[in-house]
């Protein structure tokens, strides 16, 4: 059983004019494993908001199906091992951030007979112990993602849904929220981020997706992503830079000035051949690495070859 | 049953917290502050004591004057209260349905159809509190000062939530549709000050129109408006001690209640958020 799951997933919305039709999530399969750290990516209008919301009630489908851990969507009931925190959340300003807590916690029905240690455990986790009785309406941005995310957990959910969850926060309370999560893995919660800082997914998600355009184009662990199977840096002890040169008839490589050679290859076999020739030329290799690009990097590339299609 | 209890209670706390239900119950406060003020400046023995009556005729002309006073007073309280009650509870669906509130209420393990009884329980349970002790202040003021204790003027409370919820149902129709709480509020005005009071009169009307078209519109605004200006009737009626003679308008406007009360939730379903 899959923590979500969707098949043929599509929303297509009404445009301005009638004829209009704009197509915000194109037919998507995705099967998210339970225990995991997901990050769902792309540019604004990709369709990861409307995915977000169509699994959780917010959106109808226009067509295709998705189930949270094993049920169906459309059964209300699953949102019970839910926890969700929306983009730019709005809760009531009225209330201080303990009333906050106490009244949605209600409303997923949390049945807890000691409410209000919980809320004291988890305004501790999140760093608002010292405000539970403010009014939020006080609050900074920041404050207000962190007791989003306080309202996202406080029922113990199986999946947590966070869009965009260090919107505001500064680089302490970040790195705070990533060790929550983290934490929150490590207790085999799944963990759906939807979120533009890409550094900040890649240092914690297992797995990734790449949307464009409501299409889904790129899907798979981080490392396998961002780890090119094409280019090795090898690191070699001193050599006289001519014994390697006779080798860029047969090899694509350059050199740098601490003897690292970056090689581009086509197979293994290829890479094995160039070591053998280094091998031969006396030349003493230290490491060889594949090279890996930054979450970023990939991105805009699979973005950008997306759109040339 | 647990959710749209849950939900309602929310909506009181809403209420409370937003200074609706504390402006409301200061406005009642208030007007039983008026009648008091009045009712002590006014001596029923003094005003026995200069006139010709009999001392036997004491008691039911006092019943009389306190059955006048009710009758007096249930009209503009019926209006009054129900003008407050639209107020108080016209932006409870468009604050729900803000961009940032909406997503985390329909993230919730709750159904939509569960959320809009819930709003609707919720207004309800507030405008009854407030009418409640309103009315019941009024009942006990003339109770006190005139030692009649005829409860039927307590009929005012059943009848005044009943006019409101017909009304409310519509309110969280416009609601749903536009998000437009000061939409909601014209438009129920609109039908409570104007289009109920001439449909009221609609027999009278078309007999002095010729237009088959305008006939057949009035017809049609007759049956989809509530009816509240001869739910206003009735309440008069009942606060003299008049019992109910047609249950019409109560029916029509319990199933222009239910409804509308469909149509909420058929569309609120199918939205988008």
């Amino acid at each position: 059983m899959y923590a979500i799951e969707s098949s043929g997933l599509t929303k297509i919305y009404n445009g301005k004019r009638r004829t209009q039709k704009i197509t915000a999530l194109n037919s998507l399969d995705l099967q998210i494993d339970n225990g995991i750290i997901y990050g769902l990516l792309g540019p604004n209008g990709a369709g990861k908001t409307t995915f977000v919301k169509i699994i959780l009630g917010i959106v109808n489908p226009t067509s295709g199906s998705a189930k949270l851990l094993g049920k169906n969507i459309t059964d209300h009931e699953v949102r019970n091992k839910i926890g969700f925190l929306p983009e730019n959340h709005k809760f009531p300003h009225y209330l201080s951030a303990e009333e906050v807590l106490k009244y949605f916690a209600k409303l997923r029905r949390f049945d807890s007979k000691n409410i209000n240690s919980e809320i004291e455990k988890v305004l501790d986790k999140v760093k608002l112990s010292k405000w539970k009785k403010t009014k939020i309406k006080k609050f900074s941005k920041g404050m207000l993602q962190r007791l989003g995310l306080a309202n996202a957990i406080i029922t113990n959910p199986e999946i947590l849904f966070l869009d965009e969850p260090t919107d505001g926060v500064d680089p302490i309370g970040r790195k705070e929220i990533k060790d929550l999560l983290l934490e929150l893995k490590q207790n085999g919660k799944t963990v759906f981020i939807n979120s533009h800082l890409l550094s900040e997914v890649e240092s914690i998600s297992d797995r990734v997706a790449i949307l464009n355009k409501g299409n889904l184009i790129r899907e798979g662990k981080v490392d396998d992503l961002i780890t090119s199977k094409k280019n090795y840096i090898i690191s070699c002890s001193e050599f006289i830079e001519d014994n390697i040169e006779i080798l860029r008839a047969n090899f694509q490589f350059t050199v740098n000035e601490n003897f690292q050679i970056n090689l581009k290859v086509d197979s293994t076999a290829e890479l094995n051949s160039f070591m053998d020739k280094l091998r031969q030329h006396q030349i003493i290799i230290n490491s060889i690495n594949q090279q890996k690009s930054s979450l970023e990097d990939y991105f805009i590339k699979a973005i950008g070859d997306s759109d040339k299609i | 049953m647990k959710n749209i209890y849950s939900i309602s209670l929310y909506t009181l706390r809403e209420a409370l917290s937003r200074k609706v239900f504390i402006t409301f119950f200061a406005v009642s406060t208030f007007v039983l502050l008026i009648f008091t003020l009045l009712f002590s400046t006014i001596s029923v023995e003094g005003f026995f004591s200069v006139s010709t009556v009999r001392p036997e005729s004491t008691n039911s002309l006092l019943a009389n004057v306190a059955g006048a006073l009710k009758t007096m007073i249930v009209i503009p309280l019926y209006g009054g209260g129900l003008f407050l009650s639209i107020f108080s509870a016209a932006s409870f669906i468009p604050n729900m349905l803000e961009k940032g509130s909406v997503d985390l209420m329909l993230s919730f393990p709750v159904s939509r159809r569960e959320i809009i009884l819930g709003k609707f329980f919720g207004g309800i349970l507030m405008v009854l509190v407030n009418i409640a002790y309103l009315v019941l202040g009024i009942w006990l003021l003339i109770g006190i000062k005139f030692g009649n204790w005829d409860s039927s003027f307590l009929f005012a409370i059943p009848t005044i939530v009943f006019a409101f919820s017909s009304l409310y149902g519509m309110i969280i129709l416009i609601g749903i549709l536009t998000q437009n709480s000061v939409l909601s509020m014209m438009i129920s005005y609109l039908i409570f000050f104007i289009f109920s009071p001439i449909l009221s009169a609609k027999d009278s009307i078309s007999s002095f129109i010729n237009n088959g078209v305008v006939t057949f519109i009035i017809d049609v605004m007759h049956f989809i408006v509530p009816k509240t200006s001869e739910l206003g009737s009735i309440t008069a009626n009942l606060a003299a001690g008049v019992s109910i003679s047609d249950i019409e308008p109560f029916a029509t406007s319990l199933i222009i209640l239910i409804l509308n009360l469909v149509l909420s939730i058929i569309i609120f379903n199918k939205k988008d958020y």
